[in-house]
């Protein structure tokens, strides 16, 4: 079935500002196959494809087309291939119909004008032969995100492409709408069309996928030919065998019952349908670990304890009282939150360490009458720079000029300063070198023996066994598996976030 | 129920408005001869209403890429003191003083949007700040008397002159005509070419436009440019119907054309809108002007109206895009669940 | 590099050299005590306006209706203290009722620009509208004279100047020893993080706009006094004057950076900037090219600056493992 090759990336190379993020890479698809991607976050997957549609420069390597040596330097070079590219939802242009969309930037024209009646036919046509539920004429504005996303596929196929890349196709379809996309890739598939299929879901990627490349670190850890996808296979191989296991792919889970408990959520459901009834409890001293794959409603449930979005519906209680919810309230009762977004969320790049450890603390800096005491606002400052270890030491240094560990030190270091009951850290560690890593979990645990309770969010899986006491893993929206005192391995972790259950047990 | 299209919707607002302050000052200030609702009153908000929907064809263009243009009052004084300078100093045929002037304003729209588009300086604060220089030059090349006074400047050439006037019959004002090309081409630009498609794709969403293979900065300069030219069109028909120019020519002219926009349903967020609307905002502007006037209130009360409806629209129009996003959220939820 | 801030130094230095300019191009008219009071007092009203003005640029947003609301206010002291008399007492209720439209046009913008997520710039933009009809409406487009003593003495020799420097100092004082002020920074440089750190973001907005409605109102009533009337006029060109002396001074427009200090270096500056003009006979009118292409430059060079930060960020995004989009 599968032909010759129609693109190769030979000993692709590529680094962030010296940290090397593909390395000595290859991959390969064939004319008429589909060629599933997968491997963890970080693990290099969308550079990879951001290399090979032109929107990064590689390093090193060589990128062929049928054979011949190409340079990508653009979108447009790769769509001039015949390569398209299927975004998440991210290129519809809601104010435009369906078919504007569908042919933006290639409108049929007639002269100088665009030629509608054949546009809309056009698109028509594609839509009846991919039997999609839309309409040429509709706004997009008036339509949900599932038929978005449609339009986004349909965008695709319009191109006539020989190389179609989806990334994350499913992630906002109806099951009912993926398994019209699931058709549609076998029916490109016996066309010849060959599909770079990029997925978080295991069971997607095990029912469509001819073969699978699977990156782990930035480099190849293995290409399975389809009879050699088995999920736990595929599990394993993305998380690496690791020969010391102490370095965190096994884990004795430890919790204490017996502590009382800090936080109580009932019930909490959002208002959009991202999580729904999250109830689970967290304990004094213990660090609830709470696990997934991204977009799994973790962000949201956290964001929501803390205060910053309202859920519909649910409570929340903190050693028994029920919170506000709303960070103010939750700062004052002693919640402590670190968000995901270090740089839009976290800090504020233009102001000192200084100011920012201050920021959430002036309850508790003195202030004679009006005035914020200078002195003591700035011993503040270090005393978080002395605790945590800050670099530069510099309590005048503004925070957006330094590195990625530091920065999320100084996020950290504001709650250090207060009384803390309940901690959240969502991704604590995303971006920041191994030796801030480690810096960072030393200060959970510390927390964690004064009494703090702490729920760290991370797709980070060996981070995951590496701090948590116990795990709850969310999948779509809800507490799938619990791990409580067994021994736990990342690809029962991972398993139950792809909702697999292992084989092995 | 089928849902009414978002923007036919707009569009019957605007409308509605429109015929509301007729009836209202038809009703006030009376119909007949020299009353309110008469043919020549009636032409003559027309009229007035011309240049603004010429300029507006221009700021429509920038404001469906989610621009802003604060310096066309200024542009305006600018192309037509250069046009004064040439027809005071100079022996050249008056079609090439138009000329002239229509490169004068592409000129000044090519470099606001070389500022916002390739310097990233905010629109609202690079067109402001533009506002300042082009009237500033323009007080600096103003035809100056013996005794380096600033005067207005006498412009009544009959071969010019004439642009102010109306031809064939009473009332066919060739401002009128030449608004009525500048919509429909205006129209037809966004509705039937490419680039009005990238108009509206750069105003949505910046990053789609990018990925979808729009030249963004291109799109955004070319915008600027267009309203240059429409500010020149408009320049023109002002002093010719003026027979003079003077350098504070347009003080606060930038006001209009943008409220036109805005109360003909061009949202500021950019992304939708069209030029047909601004028509009918600019129509709405010139029947308030002529309504107060007709009723002998205080002109004053223009401004505090004028000001007033452009809050009371954006705002409208915050709370109904803020109902419709819901509503998609809520409805991709649904689709979610299935 | 690190070591030499230009941006310390950099003010002084060019401070210094215009005064020196001036003086060895005008040296008669530029270096007269009564040139140097007469630039004083055109300083003080820009000074006093960009001390309340600075916490909405903190914030990110804008006031272009600095102009018309200044006139307002002005109008509407001159209004009040004539229907009554003009007794001193008269003077003060109308003083009051100026702060007063000032602070609640202040309080108009922020709760329209907040509540209804409406770009600040506008918002302003269409209130200068209103509030030029309502100057005219309530004056009848008349010049209202303002000759009562206990109004005149405002704006008499250096009492605008100490004006100045109280506004400057209390605007000092609450931004750079208050709570409050260290939310004003917060806000303007990272809303989203400001709103996770408990701050009410909407709440310390409204009140940055609020502050500079009531400023603006007082430089109305000192530019009144000073010229001893009122009408809607009054502010013509302040607009322009006060966001170009705030840009001088240091203060981006994008929000989260510059100093009260900075500003009224800007302002006095700007005051310079406008005699020295005057003194070599160039229109005011005129002065318009350079204040816009000042704008231009400096906020240009801001947008760069920003624009290179977020490149930083950008890379940073990328190397990391958790990405959100696209992974």
């Amino acid at each position: 079935m599968a032909g010759n090759t129609i693109l190769e990336a030979k000993n692709i190379y590529k680094s962030f500002s010296g940290v090397p993020v593909l390395q000595d890479v290859h991959f390969e698809v064939k004319a008429g196959e589909v060629h599933s991607l997968m491997g963890e976050n970080g693990a290099g997957k969308s550079t990879l494809i951001k290399i090979i549609t032109g929107v990064y420069a590689k390093d090193d390597g060589q990128i062929y087309w049928e054979g011949k040596p190409v340079e990508i330097n653009t979108y447009q070079d790769c769509q001039k291939l015949g390569v398209a590219c299927i975004y998440q939802e991210l290129s519809v242009i809601p104010p435009l119909t369906v078919a504007q969309n569908v042919f933006l930037g290639r409108e049929p024209r007639k002269g100088p004008f665009i030629d509608y009646a054949k546009m809309n036919k056009m698109t028509q046509e594609l839509i009846d032969k991919y039997q999609f539920p839309l309409k040429p004429t509709t706004v997009v504005d008036n339509l949900g995100i599932g038929q978005r996303q449609l339009i986004e596929i349909l965008k695709g196929l319009s191109q006539d492409s020989k190389l179609l890349i989806m990334d994350e196709p499913t992630a906002s379809l109806s099951g009912k709408e993926a398994e019209m996309l699931f058709k549609i890739i076998q029916t490109l598939r016996s066309e010849g069309v060959s599909i770079i299929y990029i997925s978080h879901r295991l069971e997607e990627v095990y029912m469509l996928s001819d073969r699978l490349t699977i990156l782990r670190d930035g480099k190849n850890a293995a290409v399975l030919e389809k009879q050699d996808i088995i999920p736990a296979k595929v599990i394993e191989t993305m998380i690496g065998k690791v020969v010391d296991e102490s370095a965190g792919s096994k884990k004795m889970l430890h919790s204490n019952d017996e502590a009382e408990v800090r936080l109580d959520v009932k019930g909490l459901t959002d208002k959009t349908d991202r999580y729904r009834d999250i109830s689970f409890q967290v304990h004094r001293g213990e660090i609830l670990g709470l696990g997934g794959l991204i977009g799994a409603g973790r962000t949201e449930v956290v964001r929501a304890i803390y205060g910053v979005d309202k859920a519909a519906s649910g409570e929340v209680y903190l050693d028994g009282k029920k919170l506000d919810p709303s960070p103010k309230a939750s700062i004052l009762e002693g919640i402590g939150f670190v968000p995901e977004d270090r740089r839009n969320q976290g800090f504020i790049p233009l102001l000192s360490t200084t100011k920012n450890v201050a920021l959430t603390n002036y309850d508790i800096v003195k202030v004679q009458k009006t005035a914020i005491s200078d002195a003591d606002e700035l011993s503040m400052s270090k005393r978080a720079i002395e605790a945590i270890d800050i670099r530069p030491a510099d309590p005048n240094k503004q925070v957006g000029v330094m590195s990625g560990g530091n920065q999320q030190k100084v996020v950290l270091g504001k709650w250090l300063m207060r009384d803390l009951k309940l901690l959240i850290v969502d991704e604590p560690t995303a971006g920041i070198d191994v030796g801030a890593k480690d810096e960072i979990y030393s200060i959970l645990e510390d927390l964690a023996k004064q009494g703090v309770a702490i729920i760290v969010v991370t797709s980070d899986l060996q981070e995951l066994l590496r701090v948590s006491h116990r795990i709850l893993v969310m999948r779509k929206g809800d507490i799938v598996k619990e791990f409580k005192n067994v021994e736990v391995t990342q690809s029962m972790v991972l398993s139950a976030g792809q909702g697999v259950e292992e084989e092995a047990k | 129920m089928k849902r009414m299209n978002q923007t036919t919707m707009r569009r019957l607002i605007s409308i509605g408005m429109l015929l509301i302050l007729v009836a209202l000052f038809a009703g006030l200030a009376g119909t007949g001869e020299g009353k309110f609702f008469n043919e020549t009153n009636l032409i003559e908000i027309v009229r007035n209403a011309s240049i603004p929907a010429i300029i507006g064809v221009g700021i429509t263009f920038v404001i469906i890429t989610a621009g802003i243009d604060l310096s066309t009052g200024s542009m305006l004084a600018l192309v037509g003191m250069v046009m004064a300078n040439i027809y005071v100093y100079t022996l050249w045929p008056i079609p090439i003083m138009i000329i002239v002037g229509l490169l004068v304003g592409l000129v000044c729209g090519l470099v606001n949007g070389f500022i916002v588009a390739k310097l990233n300086v905010p629109e609202f604060i690079g067109t402001l700040a533009m506002m300042l220089v082009y009237r500033g030059l323009t007080y600096i090349i103003a035809v100056k008397n013996d005794i380096g006074a600033i005067e207005s400047v006498r412009m009544n050439h009959s071969q010019y002159a004439f642009l102010g006037e109306d031809f064939m019959f009473v009332g066919l004002y060739y401002v009128i005509i030449a608004m009525i090309i500048v919509v429909i081409l205006g129209q037809i630009v966004l509705k039937y070419t490419r680039f009005g498609t990238n108009l509206y794709s750069v105003g949505a969403s910046k990053k789609a436009a990018t990925l979808s293979g729009i030249d963004v900065m291109k799109t955004r300069i070319i915008a600027y440019a267009v309203t240059g030219v429409t500010v020149a069109i408009g320049a023109i028909f002002m002093t010719a119907k003026l027979q003079s120019t003077t350098a504070n020519l347009g003080t606060d002219f930038e006001f209009d054309p943008i409220a036109a926009a805005v109360v003909g349903g061009v949202a500021l967020s950019g992304g939708s809108g069209d030029v047909i609307g601004t028509l009918i905002g600019a129509l709405f502007m010139a029947t308030l002007d002529n309504g107060v006037k007709m009723l002998d209130m205080n002109a004053s009360y223009q401004y505090i109206v004028k000001g007033a409806i452009i809050i009371a629209v954006v705002i409208f129009d915050s709370l109904y895009k803020r109902r419709i996003d819901r509503r998609a959220k809520e409805e991709g939820a649904k689709e979610g669940l299935e | 590099m690190k070591n030499i801030n230009w941006s310390t130094y950099s003010k002084p230095i060019i401070l210094v050299a215009f005064i020196v300019i001036l003086s060895v191009l005008k040296p008669a008219e530029f270096l007269s005590v009564g040139n140097a009071v007469s630039v004083l007092t055109s300083v003080a009203a820009i000074g006093i306006m960009v001390s309340g003005t600075i916490f909405v640029f903190l914030i990110g947003g804008i006031d272009l209706s600095i102009a018309t609301l200044l006139s307002l206010s002005a109008v509407v002291a001159a209004t009040v203290t004539t229907r009554m008399g003009g007794s001193t007492g008269a003077v003060l209720v109308g003083l009051l009722a100026a702060l007063v439209v000032g602070a609640v046009a202040g309080l108009v913008h922020g709760y329209i620009t907040t509540t209804f997520a409406i770009p600040a710039f506008l918002v302003t933009f269409a209130t200068q509208s209103v509030f030029l009809g309502l100057a005219q409406v309530l004056s009848n487009n008349n010049k209202i004279a303002c000759t009562w003593p206990a109004f005149a003495v405002l704006g008499k020799n250096v009492v605008p100047i100490i004006f100045m420097v109280i506004f400057a100092l209390a605007s000092w004082y609450v931004l750079r020893k208050t709570v409050f002020g260290r939310y004003v920074y917060a806000v303007g440089g990272n809303p989203t993080a400001a709103e996770i750190s408990g701050i009410n973001v909407k709440l310390v907005s409204i009140i940055c706009y609020a502050i500079s409605g009531f400023t603006t109102a007082m430089g109305g009533i000192i530019l009144a006094s000073q010229s001893q009337q009122a009408d809607s006029a009054l502010g013509s060109g302040f607009t322009n004057d006060v966001i170009t002396a705030a840009v001088i001074g240091g203060i981006s427009l994008l929000g989260g950076e510059g100093t009260l200090p900075g500003a009224i270096f800007g302002a006095v500056l700007m005051g310079l900037l406008n005699n020295g003009l005057s003194l070599m006979n160039v229109d005011s009118t005129q002065s318009g090219l350079v204040k816009g292409l000042v704008i231009v430059v400096a906020v240009a060079f801001d947008a760069m600056h920003h624009a290179d930060q977020s490149r930083k960020k950008a890379k940073k995004v990328k190397k990391g493992p958790a990405a959100p989009e696209l992974s």
